[in-house]
């Protein structure tokens, strides 16, 4: 654990951890900031490793290389006009303050804690362990944490979805499926997915309103 | 154990692998040699820096040249499904066409917009490297030949395909091209949804084998004498289509397809650079055919024969079935379109895989907790699991028919509600031009 390799390892991610930090809160750029987030994250990844903790090390690029970040790249794409400015906000004394407790928080927290109660040997088959634990002490949480995921994944369908859409496409669909041509109709008389009036003197701003359906 | 040892009897030595180093049955003993050599005389961290140079290199130089061949192998096939010759002009059998088109890459010009993102465009043609090799690193070739046999080497070949798809959405948005960020949007749904039947598939081996190391699959599955493809045939045939969404190929190739977005997340790459591109493309197919040969036909064992035979060659037989598969299917089926596949994933294939996940822990309760005997028990549940596979197709295509597969409702995101339209609108309002609104899928 005292190597000169483990040094180096450990200087290196640090710094691509606390670089990848810093530009991020510097990057004007919302999509150069993920990945400069995605740096950081696999400097986190990578530390995990020094400390053998590689199921975690893996977890962390699974999900949060993996998925959160492209979860984040979806939502700035799908939302107009911030993709290339990182714009003014006026939370920005809130979020400093906010920021600064935490960080005192952690702080306050990793010199009080007893480092050296983590100086053993490097736990052997820890997916089994944590699985276990997972499944035996802790079932309570888990079983909370996925109905959490549940009913936001839940949520979001009800969030997007429309009934009445839905009530139309199905009748739609058996109609078709009666009459034997399903397949030639959903080709058919499927209606274009986007059909939008640009015209200048129809914008009204207005948003929600369904004459601009093509079906 | 196995019905190839009634031939130790007969030659002497054939059913052990010796430890010379010249024994091609087993390459670790080569680098077990080098090892200990350098440890003699030298540090412990040049050997183990040796070892690893070893290690990537040769996977490096096996790679290279196999791509070449790979090439030359999947042009002549695909030729032959569509009645045509294929490449036969340069070298003889035209075997030479590979390295002249690498020559024509690497002398063309390599343009780059004016408008793109400089840094991230540079990046993604070198970055989509890393995964493509990493991800070679837990395959095992023999019993202890593998490079790193991490003992969770199931969820780092998914982590690391996983970050894969950051490269290919950095591709497509610093191209600043609508085609190419279309096809970097396509590339992430895609692989985004994909990853869970995927995972799911993987899990009922997990689960049924007890061991995240891919080793430890293997072995599992050498001890039981059975391969997971009879086990578990949903699981196999969910990851492989799964595998050939996330490596875009034809029947889900749409991040790339050529007559809807020019050629996707790649349009704006030019030379060697989308050269890269494809060789990493190809080389991630050739890895997931030896993964989908690992997991699911037994990887480096064959029944006793990886005794007689040197392993690696077992696993690369293996994995050029896999690999004549997945061109198999990319000669024969069509594109599909996205909510298409979008609607297969998620309505077909992770519900089935789901109940496999239950399956696969009933079973495996069954076998360890119960104590059921495995040689009758094993043959009982693959018959039960084949079954239960059939149905499910059955029931996909009699009663789940296509056409409702096809029909996604559309959110309320995607039509009117923010993002694009509105923008649009505001853009309208102000008198700009908006050039493409929408439009396409």
């Amino acid at each position: 654990m005292s190597s000169f390799g483990f040094h180096l390892a450990f200087w290196l991610l640090a710094a691509m951890t606390v670089g990848g930090a810093s530009m991020i809160i510097v990057s004007r750029n919302l999509i150069h900031a993920v990945i400069y987030l995605v740096i950081s994250m696999l400097g986190v990844a990578g530390l995990y490793l020094t400390l053998s903790a590689d199921f975690i090390a893996v977890v962390q690029v699974l999900i949060y290389v993996g998925a959160i970040s492209v979860l984040m790249l979806f939502a700035i794409m799908l939302t107009p006009r911030v993709e290339r400015d990182n714009s003014e906000t006026s939370l920005k004394l809130p979020a400093a303050v906010v920021m600064i407790l935490i960080l005192t928080a952690t702080v306050f927290v990793a010199l009080d804690t007893d480092w050296g109660a983590v100086r053993q040997a490097a736990l052997a088959d820890q997916a089994r362990l944590i699985g276990q634990s997972l499944i035996r002490e802790y079932v309570l949480p888990f079983e909370i944490g996925a109905v959490l995921l549940t009913a936001a994944l839940v949520g979001a369908i009800a969030l997007a979805r429309r009934d009445d859409e839905d009530a139309a496409i199905h009748a739609q669909s058996l109609q078709a499926e009666a009459e034997g041509t399903a397949d030639d109709v959903a080709l058919l008389t499927d209606p274009p997915l986007v059909e939008v009036d640009v015209a200048p003197t129809s914008a009204t701003g207005s948003t929600g309103s369904t004459s601009e359906d093509g079906g | 154990m196995s019905a190839l040892d009634f031939g130790s009897g007969l030659f002497p030595n054939a059913g052990a692998v010796l430890g010379a180093w010249y024994d091609f049955r087993d390459l670790n003993n080569l680098s077990r040699l080098i090892t200990e050599w350098i440890a003699d005389w030298g540090p412990d961290w040049l050997a183990s820096i040796v070892t690893g140079l070893l290690g990537s290199l040769g996977i490096l130089a096996v790679i290279g040249p196999t791509l070449l061949v790979l090439i030359w192998v999947e042009r002549k096939v695909i030729a032959r499904f569509q009645q045509r010759y294929g490449p036969n002009r340069v070298g003889p059998k035209g075997l030479l066409q590979p390295v002249a088109d690498a020559i024509k890459l690497i002398l063309k010009e390599q343009l780059a917009p004016r408008a793109a993102d400089k840094l991230i465009f540079f990046l993604p043609p070198v970055l989509i490297f890393v995964p493509g090799v990493l991800i070679w690193g837990v395959l095992p070739f023999g019993p202890r030949m593998s490079v790193a046999d991490l003992n969770v080497g199931v969820l780092f070949l998914l982590a690391v395909s996983g970050t894969g798809v950051l490269v290919l959405f950095m591709a497509g948005w610093s191209s600043n091209n609508k085609y190419a960020l279309f096809g970097a949007m396509r590339a992430i749904a895609m692989s985004i949804s994909y990853e869970v039947p995927m995972v799911l598939a993987l899990l009922t081996l997990v689960i049924f084998s007890g061991t995240m190391s891919v080793n430890g699959i293997v072995e599992w599955q050498q001890q039981e004498d059975v391969i997971f493809i009879l086990l578990f045939p949903l699981s196999a045939i969910a990851f492989f289509f799964a595998a050939s969404a996330e490596l875009n190929r034809t029947p889900a190739d749409i991040s790339e397809a050529e007559s809807e977005i020019v050629a996707g997340y790649h349009t704006e790459y030019s030379g060697m650079r989308f050269g890269l591109f494809y060789a990493v493309e190809l080389g991630n197919t050739l890895v997931i055919s030896a993964f989908i040969a690992t997991f699911f036909l037994g990887g480096w064992w064959l029944w006793g024969l990886d005794q007689w035979v040197p392993s690696w060659i077992i696993l690369l037989a293996k994995t050029g079935a896999v690999y004549f598969l997945l061109i198999w299917t990319r000669g024969t089926l069509p594109r599909l379109r996205i909510d298409q596949l979008m609607g297969f994933c998620w309505k077909a294939l992770v519900p089935a895989t789901l109940i496999f996940v239950a399956i696969a822990a009933v079973e495996r309760t069954l076998l360890v907790t119960e104590g059921w005997d495995t040689t009758v028990a094993l043959p009982i549940m693959a018959l039960i699991n084949i079954a239960l596979t059939l149905g499910a197709i059955m029931l996909f295509a009699r009663v789940a028919r296509p056409a409702r597969l096809r029909r996604p409702a559309r959110t309320t995101l995607v039509r009117d509600r923010v993002g694009g339209l509105a923008a649009a609108r505001e853009i309208a309002a102000q008198g700009g031009q908006p050039s493409h609104v929408g439009g396409g899928d």
